[in-house]
C-alpha cells in the first residue's frame, strides 16, 4: 500500500523556512516536503497534503491585470467580483499563470528541487546552526513519502557535519525509515491519537503502522548513536485529540515503551488562523468555527500529561491560547481561581518580516 | 532608525529602582518646557553691528532646517546679549578671539546652578556665540555662504535635485577623554606651553603660535568654570539644613576645586571631570551633542571605579553618580526647548561604547560595564547618552544574557550592537588605503569606538566627518537612464516655479539605444563617478569656509595632532583627518539596477523607452510593469547569490571611487560608510520614481538594509546579504582583519525587526543569542534590534503592499500576515498588544 518515491535526485518541496525556532533544537532551516500520507481533519497546513503542485490566489496581491486569464491554456481561471475562481477540475498545476502573475497573487505551491541545489540553499545558515546547536529539519507533509530524496538529502548534510532532524507522522513503510533514519541526528515523531478508531476517523488511517514504526524508531535509537533521541509532538485539537483520556493514553505509551528515547513531549495547541488557507484551496474545514484553547484548559492537559507516567520534565506546551483579557475572559466550566492576567503563550510566533 | 522604531518609543517601559533623588531629577527633566531651569540656547555677541552667531554650515546636512536658516540667523542675532571685550580683542588672531570669547561667556556670563540633589556640576552649555569676525571677515563669510553661488545655494540645489546633502558639520568624534583625565587640564596646558615654547619665533608669531595660544586660553576654561561651580556649591552648602546633602555639597566643592584641572582620583571626581570636559565641547562648537561621543567609557573610567569601590564607595552610589550624568546628558535637548522643536534636534547621539575586544583578543567586559548597563536599564526610557555595546565572537554569556534581557524588556526601544571583527576589518582597510598603518594597525585597532550611532573611528586622534556627506547613490541610476539629466523637472518649493531640465551629468548616451546590460552598466559607472565628484565639490564649499572662519580651539585640545601640528581640528589638525561619504539609498540603487537588467535585458518585459516613460509618469498607467518590477525582479537582501553579487559590484564601485578624493582646503581623504539618518524618508519625496517599482514619495532604502518588504527569507538571510555586500570572508589569512573583509570603515547601519516570540522564554532567548553570535560571523558592523509591535501590524493592515512578506508563524503553521482576513489580523494584533515579557 505504501510505496514511497525512491528518486534520490529531486523532490517536490512546499517551502523552506529559515531561522525556524520551533522545529527542534537551536536555529533551524525547515524544509517542508509536499505530500502527506495522512489526511488529518484539523491540518494546519492543508496545502501540504497533496503531493501535486497546487495553485492558490492571494487576493490582497492581485492588481487585476488579468494576465493570468490570457496565459491559462485550460481556461481554468475566472476573475469575478468576489475574486479569482480556480476551476480545479481543469487546473493541471502547470504554474504558467503563477510565473507570469506580476503581483504574485497566483502562487503555485510545490516546487521541484534538485538535490544539490537544495543542499546549497540550506547550508547558507551554517554559522547560525553552529552558534545555536541547530541544523536542518525535514518536515511536511510527510517527508518520507519522498524517502529516496529525503535520505539522500539528510545523508549529504550529515556528511557536511550538520545536525539534521526528521519530522514524521510515522505513517510510512519500514523501508522509508531505513532510508532516512541513519542520517537523522534526531527524530520528531507525531502522536496524535492513541485510540485506533479515533485515529482512523480523524486522519484516514488507524495508528497500527504508526505505533509499530514508533517502536521500531525507538529501538533504532537505542541501538545506534544517531538518531540521538526523539521529540514526540501531539497536536491539541478540540473535540479530536484534546481530551485527558487521549493524553493519558499517549503518555502511558511513552512511559511504557519509549523509555530513555523521548527527550521532549510537546503539546501543540490548536490554531485557527489557517482557515484562510482552506478558503484559498477552495476546501471546507471542519474546525473553522473552533476558537483557540483557553490557557487553563491547556494547562490542565499539560498536567494530565505530566501525571501520565512520563518524566514530567519532558512535557512542554506550545502555541497560542485564547486571549484572556479582562474584557473577553471566558471562564471554562472547570475553572478554578483565575490568577492575575496570564501570559498568552506565543502570540505571533517566529520571526521574519 | 525606522519609522516603526520611532513610534515604538512612545510605549516603552517604566523606569525602575530609582532613588528619590534620581526620580526627582528625572521627573523634573521630563517636565520639559515647564521647567523653571533649562539649558535653552542663549546667544552672545561682540556687539558689532555685523556680528553673526548662527553657523548655518553645520546644519547643511539637515534639510529640515533649510527653510528656517534665515530665521535662525536673524533670531540669534536679535536675541544676542553683548559681552564686554578687552581693549586688544580685535588685535588678536581670529582663533584667539574665539577662544577668549567662549571662555568669557562660559565662565563669566552664563548663569550657574546646581539642581536639588544633583551630584554633578555643569548645567548650562547650549550657547550661540559670536563668530568673532571683523567686518571684513564677516562680509567674506557671508559672501561665501549666503552670497550668489555661495555654499547655501549650492547645498539647496544639490538637495532639491535629489543628490543628497553635504556640509562641514560639528561634533561626530570621540575626543581624548582618557588623556584629559590622566593628565588633567593642568597637564594639557603644560604640554601646550612647552610645544609653544619650542616653536621658532617666526612660528610663534604665525598661525601655529596663534593656534597654540588660543588652545592655552581654552585649556584654562574648565578650571575657571569649575571654580565658579565650586562657589555655587559652597553657597548652597552653607544654606543647606539637611546634613547628608550638606556633606554632599561640601564634597562637590572639594571635587570641583581639584578637577578637571588636576587629574581625578575618585570615581565621583572622574565623572565630574568627564562631564565638564564633554559639555564644554558642545559650548565650543555651539553645537549641542550630535555625535559628540564618549568612547569606551567602561574602560577609561574603570581605574577610578575600582579605586573608589576599594576605598568604600557603595556600588549603588557609584551608579547614582552615573545617573546624574545621564540626566545632564539629556539636557542637550533643551537646545530649542522653548520653540518646542525637538524635531530637528532629536537625534543627538552622545554615544557611549561598552565592552568589546582588548589586546590579544581579550574581552574587556568588567564590573563597570554591568553597572552602566544597570543604569541604562533602570533609567530607561531616557534618550541620552546612547549605548552601543561592542560584541565579538567570544563575548561572555553573562553580557549576552544581560543584553538580551534589556532588549526583551525595552519593548522595542532600539538597541545598538556593534560587531568588533567586521568593524575592525573596516578600520584596517582604512589604514591600508589611506596609508596610515602607523596609526591604525593590528596592535591598536581594538581601541576603535563608534561615534553618533555606529560610525567607527579611532579615539582621541580622529575626526573623520562621519555624517558630513550624504549621497543618494540612486541619482546615478537616474542619470544613466537619461544620459545625465534629471528625469523629472525640479519645482522650487518656495516659488513653485518649474525649472527647465538641463544637462548636469556627463552625456553617457541615449539609454534607449543600449543593446546590452554592459552598455548600461558603463553609463552607470560614469554617472556614479560624477555624483561622487559633485558631492566632493559641494563639500569643499563649506570645508573651505570652515577652515578660515570657524575654529574650535577647546575641542582641538582634546584631539591628538592639533597641538603637534599647530593646526585647529577644523583645519585638519587631527592625526587621522579623513571625511566620510555616507551612501544613502544603497538597496534601492541595487534593486533598481537589478530591475533594469531583468525588465529590459534578461526578462525582456519592456523596452528601455517604456521603462523610462513609466518612471516619468511615476508608474501611473503602468501598474503591470510596476508590479513586475516590485515582485518579479530580483532583490538584494534575500541571500540570493546572484542579486547579492550585484550588491557587491555596486559597493566596490562606489567605495573605490570615494577613496580617490580629498578635500582641497584640508587634504582630508574621503572614506566610505553607510548611515542614512532620516534622509531615506525625506528624500523619497524628492527623488523620482525608481526602476525597482518605488514611486516618488515612497521611502528609499535605509543605510545597508534591504528595501522595505524585500527581505522575504528572514533575519539570517538578511544578515548574510549584508555581510556579503561588505565583502564577506576572505580566503584564510587574506582578510582585512583575520578572515573578515569590510569595504566600509565607517560602518553600516543595519536594522532588523524581530517577532517578540524570539525572546519569549529562556530557550528562545538562547536562540536569539545564537543569532547574534552568528551575525558576528556572517553579518555587518552594527545591528539595531527592533521588536515587532502591534503598531507595525496595524500599519501592515493599512498598507499591505509594504508588508507583503511579514510572516506570522505559530507552531507548525506559517502564513503571511497580509494574506489573512481582517478579523484574524485583529486577533494577532490584540495578542501582541497584551503580550508581556
Amino acid at each position: 500500500m505504501l510505496t514511497e518515491n525512491l528518486n534520490k535526485d529531486q523532490a517536490t518541496i512546499l517551502e523552506i523556512v529559515r531561522m525556524s525556532t520551533e522545529d527542534g533544537p537551536g536555529i533551524r532551516t525547515t524544509v517542508f516536503f509536499k505530500g502527506c500520507t495522512l489526511n488529518c481533519a484539523w491540518c494546519h497546513n492543508p496545502e501540504s497534503i497533496s503531493i501535486k503542485p497546487q495553485l492558490q490566489w492571494v487576493g490582497s496581491r492581485c492588481i487585476g491585470c488579468k494576465t493570468c486569464l490570457s496565459v491559462c491554456k485550460e481556461n481554468a481561471l475566472t476573475l469575478t467580483e468576489t475574486g479569482m475562481q480556480i476551476d480545479r477540475s481543469r487546473c493541471t498545476g502547470c504554474g504558467d499563470c503563477a510565473v507570469e502573475c506580476p503581483g504574485t497573487a497566483l502562487e503555485l505551491m510545490g516546487k521541484i528541487w534538485q538535490l544539490d541545489d537544495l543542499v546549497d540553499e540550506v547550508i547558507k545558515d551554517r554559522a547560525y546552526f553552529e552558534t545555536s546547536g541547530g541544523g536542518i529539519t525535514i518536515s511536511g507533509g510527510e517527508p518520507t513519502m519522498q524517502a529516496g530524496f529525503a535520505g539522500a538529502f539528510l545523508k549529504s548534510l550529515r556528511a557536511k557535519g550538520l545536525h539534521t532532524a526528521l519530522d514524521t507522522c510515522g505513517q510510512c513503510s519500514r523501508n522509508a525509515l531505513d532510508q532516512t533514519l541513519p542520517y537523522a541526528a534526531m527524530v520528531l515523531f507525531d502522536m496524535k491519537l492513541i485510540d485506533p478508531e479515533a485515529h482512523k476517523k480523524f486522519t484516514g488511517h488507524d495508528n497500527k503502522r504508526i505505533l509499530d514504526n514508533l517502536l521500531y524508531v525507538a529501538d533504532y535509537i537505542r541501538s545506534h548513536v544517531y538518531p540521538s533521541g526523539m521529540w514526540v509532538r501531539t497536536p491539541i485539537i478540540p473535540n479530536a485529540t484534546a481530551d485527558s483520556e487521549n493524553i493519558s493514553g499517549i503518555g502511558q505509551f511513552i512511559a511504557s515503551y519509549l523509555d530513555g528515547v523521548v527527550q521532549r513531549w510537546e503539546l501543540c495547541a490548536f490554531n485557527n488562523l489557517c482557515q484562510d488557507k482552506y478558503q484559498r484551496l477552495d476546501q471546507p474545514w471542519a474546525f473553522a468555527d473552533e476558537s483557540l484553547l483557553t490557557k487553563s484548559f491547556l494547562d490542565e492537559l499539560t498536567d494530565t500529561a505530566k501525571q501520565s507516567g512520563v518524566d514530567p520534565d519532558i512535557v512542554f506546551a506550545t502555541g497560542a491560547t485564547r486571549l484572556e483579557t479582562p474584557e473577553n475572559m471566558q471562564k471554562p466550566e472547570t475553572q478554578e481561581k483565575q490568577e492575575t492576567q496570564q501570559e498568552v503563550g506565543d502570540g505571533v510566533s517566529s520571526e521574519r518580516i | 532608525m525606522s519609522i516603526a522604531a520611532k513610534e515604538i518609543q512612545h510605549q516603552i517601559k517604566e523606569p525602575k529602582g530609582l532613588s528619590s533623588r534620581i526620580a526627582r531629577l528625572r521627573d523634573y527633566y521630563f517636565k520639559g518646557a515647564d521647567r523653571a531651569w533649562n539649558n535653552q540656547t542663549t546667544s552672545w555677541t561682540t556687539g558689532t553691528p555685523w556680528d553673526v552667531q548662527f553657523n548655518e554650515i553645520t546644519f547643511y546636512i539637515v534639510p529640515e532646517t533649510y527653510m528656517l536658516m534665515q530665521t535662525l540667523r536673524s533670531s540669534y542675532r536679535q536675541s544676542a546679549r553683548p559681552v564686554i571685550l578687552p581693549e586688544d580683542f580685535w588685535e588678536k588672531s581670529l582663533v584667539e578671539r574665539r577662544a577668549w570669547f567662549i571662555r568669557e561667556v562660559m565662565v563669566n556670563y552664563l548663569p550657574k546652578e546646581i539642581l536639588p540633589g544633583d551630584l554633578l556640576a555643569g548645567g548650562r552649555f547650549n550657547i550661540m556665540a559670536s563668530m568673532c569676525l571683523t567686518e571684513k571677515e564677516q562680509k567674506e563669510f557671508d559672501r561665501l555662504t549666503i552670497g550668489k553661488k555661495g555654499a547655501r545655494e549650492a547645498v539647496f540645489w544639490f538637495h532639491g535635485h535629489g543628490y543628497g546633502n553635504a556640509g562641514a558639520t560639528s561634533g561626530h568624534l570621540v575626543p581624548g577623554h582618557e588623556r584629559a583625565l590622566t593628565l588633567g587640564w593642568k597637564g594639557i596646558h603644560a604640554d601646550l606651553e612647552s610645544k609653544y615654547n619650542s616653536l621658532s619665533k617666526e612660528d610663534q608669531d604665525g598661525a601655529a603660535g596663534a593656534q597654540l595660544r588660543a588652545m592655552m586660553t581654552a585649556a584654562t576654561m574648565p578650571r575657571d568654570l569649575a571654580a565658579e561651580y565650586a562657589k555655587v556649591c559652597q553657597r548652597l552648602a552653607v544654606k543647606e539644613t539637611d546634613s547628608d546633602r550638606k556633606a554632599e555639597l561640601k564634597q562637590m566643592v572639594q571635587n570641583l576645586s581639584r578637577v578637571p584641572w588636576e587629574p581625578p582620583k575618585t570615581f565621583w571626581e572622574a565623572v565630574q571631570a568627564l562631564w565638564l570636559n564633554h559639555m564644554l565641547i558642545m559650548s565650543d562648537e555651539n553645537y549641542p551633542g550630535p555625535g559628540v561621543s564618549f568612547g569606551r567609557i567602561d574602560q577609561y573610567l574603570l581605574p577610578y571605579w575600582e579605586y573608589s569601590i576599594k576605598n568604600g564607595m557603595d556600588r549603588e552610589f557609584g551608579k547614582e553618580i552615573l545617573k546624574c550624568f545621564w540626566v545632564h546628558s539629556n539636557t542637550a535637548y533643551d537646545y530649542m526647548i522653548r520653540s518646542g522643536n525637538q524635531g530637528i534636534s532629536a537625534g543627538f547621539g552622545q554615544l557611549i561604547t561598552l565592552s568589546g575586544l582588548g589586546k590579544n583578543g581579550a574581552d574587556m567586559t568588567n564590573d563597570l560595564t554591568y553597572a552602566i548597563l544597570e543604569v541604562i536599564d533602570e533609567m530607561t526610557p531616557i534618550l541620552e547618552p546612547k549605548p552601543n555595546v561592542r560584541m565579538h565572537r567570544n563575548s561572555p554569556e553573562v553580557l549576552m544574557d544581560k543584553m538580551v534581557d534589556m532588549i526583551s524588556s525595552s519593548q522595542g526601544a532600539p538597541f545598538l550592537i556593534n560587531f568588533d571583527e567586521r568593524s575592525m576589518a573596516g578600520m584596517m582597510r582604512e589604514a591600508k588605503v589611506a596609508g596610515i598603518e602607523h596609526l591604525i594597525n593590528k596592535e591598536n585597532v581594538h581601541e576603535y569606538a563608534p561615534v553618533g550611532c555606529l560610525e567607527n573611528t579611532m579615539v582621541g586622534n580622529d575626526r573623520s566627518g562621519t555624517v558630513d556627506n550624504n549621497l543618494n547613490l540612486l541619482k546615478a541610476v537616474e542619470l544613466a537612464l537619461t544620459g545625465g539629466r534629471d528625469l523629472i523637472p525640479f519645482v522650487d518649493p518656495m516659488t513653485f516655479k518649474t525649472e527647465k531640465i538641463r544637462q548636469d551629468g556627463p552625456e553617457t548616451g541615449d539609454a534607449t539605444r543600449f543593446k546590452t546590460w554592459d552598455e548600461f552598466w558603463e553609463a552607470y559607472k560614469q554617472q556614479n563617478a560624477y555624483i561622487i565628484k559633485k558631492c566632493v565639490d559641494l563639500y569643499e564649499k563649506s570645508e573651505s569656509i570652515r577652515v578660515k572662519f570657524l575654529q574650535t580651539p577647546y575641542l582641538s585640545c582634546l584631539v591628538k595632532g592639533c597641538a603637534e601640528k599647530g593646526l585647529d581640528i577644523t583645519q585638519g589638525g587631527a592625526e587621522i583627518s579623513l571625511v566620510t561619504m555616507e551612501a544613502v539609498t544603497y538597496a534601492t540603487t541595487v534593486d533598481a539596477l537589478l530591475a533594469i537588467k531583468y525588465l529590459v535585458f534578461d526578462g525582456k518585459k519592456c523596452t528601455m523607452k517604456e521603462l523610462i516613460q513609466a518612471l516619468k509618469d511615476n508608474w501611473e498607467g503602468h501598474n503591470v510593469l510596476q508590479a513586475l518590477a516590485k515582485n518579479r525582479a530580483p532583490k538584494y537582501g534575500r541571500d540570493d547569490d546572484a542579486a547579492d553579487a550585484m550588491a557587491k559590484q555596486v559597493m566596490d564601485l562606489w567605495t573605490v571611487e570615494t577613496w580617490k578624493h580629498r578635500t582641497i582646503s584640508t587634504g582630508r581623504q574621503f572614506r566610505p560608510g553607510m548611515l542614512s539618518w532620516n534622509y531615506w524618508v525625506g528624500d523619497g519625496y524628492v527623488m523620482a520614481a525608481s526602476a525597482d517599482g518605488r514611486a516618488k514619495g515612497q521611502f528609499l532604502s535605509n543605510a545597508i538594509c534591504p528595501s522595505n518588504g524585500a527581505d522575504i527569507n528572514g533575519p539570517t538571510a538578511n544578515a548574510n546579504s549584508v555581510g556579503k555586500a561588505l565583502g564577506g570572508m576572505a580566503v584564510k589569512g587574506q582578510g582585512d582583519w583575520e578572515d573578515y573583509l569590510n569595504s566600509l570603515p565607517n560602518g553600516a547601519s543595519h536594522t532588523i525587526t524581530f517577532n517578540p516570540s524570539i525572546i519569549k522564554d529562556p530557550e528562545h532567548r538562547n536562540k536569539f543569542k545564537a543569532f547574534l553570535k552568528g551575525y558576528a560571523q556572517n553579518g555587518g558592523t552594527c545591528l539595531q534590534v527592533n521588536m515587532l509591535d502591534s503598531d507595525m501590524l496595524r500599519d501592515a493592515q493599512k498598507h499591505p503592499q509594504d508588508y507583503r512578506h511579514l510572516l506570522v508563524r505559530i507552531t507548525g503553521y506559517n502564513t503571511y500576515f497580509t494574506s489573512v482576513g481582517k478579523e484574524l489580523q485583529n486577533e494577532v494584533i490584540a495578542r501582541l498588544s497584551h503580550q508581556k515579557f
